[in-house]
């Protein structure tokens, strides 16, 4: 506590620039004035409501990925989860479309389809977590494989439409860039960082995946949480499923398609350890938009949307780097 | 279905008698008994793969024994889990693993036993962070132990207070018997004597101790009674002022044959 002042106000900057929070906001700020310079045209509601919708399906199964990984697992299915749950809905939401269900009935019940495969797929991957003792990352490869093959069986490769016309007009902005699928998603994403950081059911994830044995030996039903925790990434995938399916007007076994890379690039981004315990929610929402940003950034100055791949592999390895840079700064006060 | 113990002049404060622990074909306990007296600190020793840390598990509620029965106050008990055992009032410190380090030192003060918000913040599942950060910093100072900040993470502090607050945890929740294994394992001279203290300080409360260590002079400081293992099965069990340093190391190795 009593180090030389100079030595303690540069290690608070250091300190300051190093929170991973205001280094992605300087990024995220970064890219927008890149973007808007090389074309004006960025700079528009149309454009951040484009990124919206983008960002909110991602973001979802981005939070579901950030509590696995910070209870030290990790979710490859998320994707295949979410082209799965869209699927199964757009097979029901057909059906009542045929019997002349109303369209906010029929997109109810959609709605509740996703949620329901999305939590069951999940809890199966808890279930072949705990249960049955495979390792989280072979548990959920399992179920990459199964729901993403079913997808494609089940359709034969082709979108299943056919439902209510009107539900693509949801996505329309009604306040500001803001539709009413994506407020919906903003509040359910608000919640679940408050869950993450102020309620028993984070601090267990945090506890399980910073010390498992620990938190076994505190009493803690480790399994049990395990499986919730992996319900909660399926059911969230699962919305996310339903969110494609809104914005597309049908369901598509290639909705969500590989969307498990982008989501743990997000977690990554973001800041969240993949050896489990440390991460901030914040980090992963910012993390999902910095990577729609790119993605619709990239398209609209005219560059190959392929370069996104690169840009996004560079600012892993910038997130990874500042990360050790913290742990290690962190070790040597 | 609990079957109570007919009990001698004192009955002891908890007891296992009998229990026997395989892994496959290798025997880890083999039918060993061990008894403690609230108010008494027993020491327990052995070489590695004596059966120390089975046995540990199997007093803690982290193992269950193959055979053999627990009594807790002269009713046989069982337990399924770890959370059972505290449920009943025994609290363990684990060697080298007791916290999680990335969470606060309220926050491991607490694992497990959280205090909620009132109301309906509470019923949602949402943590009283601040009031559980302040009962921390006293109940670990009602134990004498002193860590400077409460909502600090468990690894920015030093080995010695990581391992304070282990402790410190330990003795505030024990109702009945706590168990520390290796509790001076990696400590300096200073920190391992305020260790000792905190075990004559719950000894003296009339908590049940049970001390596991291979450094057998804090053993023969301030245990009653000394309980050796070897090769899974109990070789001896006798007052501490029995032994000194070159007759507990024989009995340990097996240089020294002792009957129990």
């Amino acid at each position: 506590m009593s180090a030389i002042p100079a030595h303690n106000l540069s290690r608070r900057l250091l300190r300051y620039f190093a929170n991973q929070q205001i280094i992605l906001l300087v990024v995220l700020l970064a890219l927008g004035i890149f973007f808007t310079i090389n074309n004006p045209i960025f700079f528009s509601t149309n454009v951040f409501a484009n990124i919206l919708l983008d960002w909110a399906p991602l973001t979802l199964i981005a939070v579901g990925e950030t509590f696995v990984i910070v209870s030290g697992g990790i979710d490859l299915s998320v994707g295949a989860i979410t082209g799965f749950s869209g699927i199964i809905a757009a097979f029901v939401m057909r059906d009542l479309n045929h019997l002349m269900w109303g369209e906010p009935a029929t997109l109810l019940v959609g709605l509740l389809v996703t949620v329901i495969v999305g939590s069951g797929l999940g809890f199966i991957n808890g279930i072949l977590i705990t249960a049955m003792r495979l390792v989280p990352f072979v548990a959920t490869l399992v179920m990459l494989g199964a729901a993403g093959g079913l997808s494609i069986v089940l359709t034969g490769g082709a979108p299943i439409g056919d439902g209510p016309a009107n539900a693509i007009l949801l996505t329309v902005p009604i306040f500001g860039p803001f539709s009413i699928p994506v407020i919906i998603v903003v509040v359910v994403v608000v919640w679940l960082g408050l869950v993450l950081h102020l309620s028993r059911f984070g601090r267990y994830t945090y506890a399980i995946g910073s010390n498992s044995f620990s938190a076994l030996v505190a009493g803690i039903n480790v399994n049990r949480y395990t499986i919730k925790i992996y319900t909660l990434s399926g059911m969230l995938a699962g919305l996310a499923g339903m969110f494609f399916y809104i914005r597309l007007g049908s369901g598509a076994p290639t909705s969500g398609l590989n969307s498990e890379l982008d989501a743990i690039a997000s977690v990554v981004i973001g800041g969240v350890a993949l050896s489990g315990g440390v991460g901030v929610f914040a980090g992963t929402v910012l993390g999902a938009l910095i990577l729609t940003t790119i993605t619709s950034g990239l398209i609209i100055i005219g560059v190959a949307p392929d370069w996104k791949q690169v840009v996004v592999a560079l600012l892993i390895a910038f997130a990874v780097l500042a990360q050790s840079l913290r742990l290690t700064n962190r070790s040597a006060s | 279905m609990t079957t109570v113990n007919q009990s001698t002049p004192s009955t002891p404060l908890y007891e296992v008698r009998n229990v026997s622990k395989s892994y496959g074909p290798v025997v880890a306990l083999d039918q060993a008994n061990l008894a403690i007296h609230a108010g008494e600190v027993v020491g327990l020793v052995g070489d590695n793969g004596a059966g120390k840390s089975t046995l540990v598990k199997i007093l803690s509620g982290a193992l269950q024994p193959n055979s053999g029965s627990i009594f807790l106050e002269g009713v046989e008990r069982s337990w399924h889990s770890p959370h059972d055992a505290i449920e009943a009032g025994i609290e363990t410190l684990y060697q080298d693993s007791g916290l999680a380090p990335h969470l606060s030192v309220g926050a491991n003060v607490f694992l497990g036993r959280e205090i909620m918000r009132p109301g309906i913040l509470g019923w949602l599942g949402f943590l009283a962070q601040k009031s559980m950060d302040e009962k921390a910093h006293a109940d670990l100072e009602r134990v004498g132990i002193s860590v400077p900040n409460s909502n600090r993470s468990v690894a920015q502090l030093s080995g010695g207070q990581r391992q304070a607050v282990a402790i410190g945890r330990a003795v505030a929740w024990a109702r009945k018997v706590i168990i520390l294994d290796e509790p001076t394992n990696h400590l300096g001279a200073r920190q391992s004597g305020e260790v000792l203290e905190v075990i004559k300080a719950a000894k003296s409360k009339g908590l049940g101790v049970i001390f596991i260590s291979h450094t057998l002079p804090h053993v023969l400081q301030v245990t009653d009674r000394i309980v050796v293992l070897r090769l899974g099965r109990v070789v001896s069990d006798a007052p501490t002022s029995t032994f000194n340093a070159d007759t507990l190391l024989g009995t340990i190795t097996g240089l020294i044959e002792s009957q129990t």
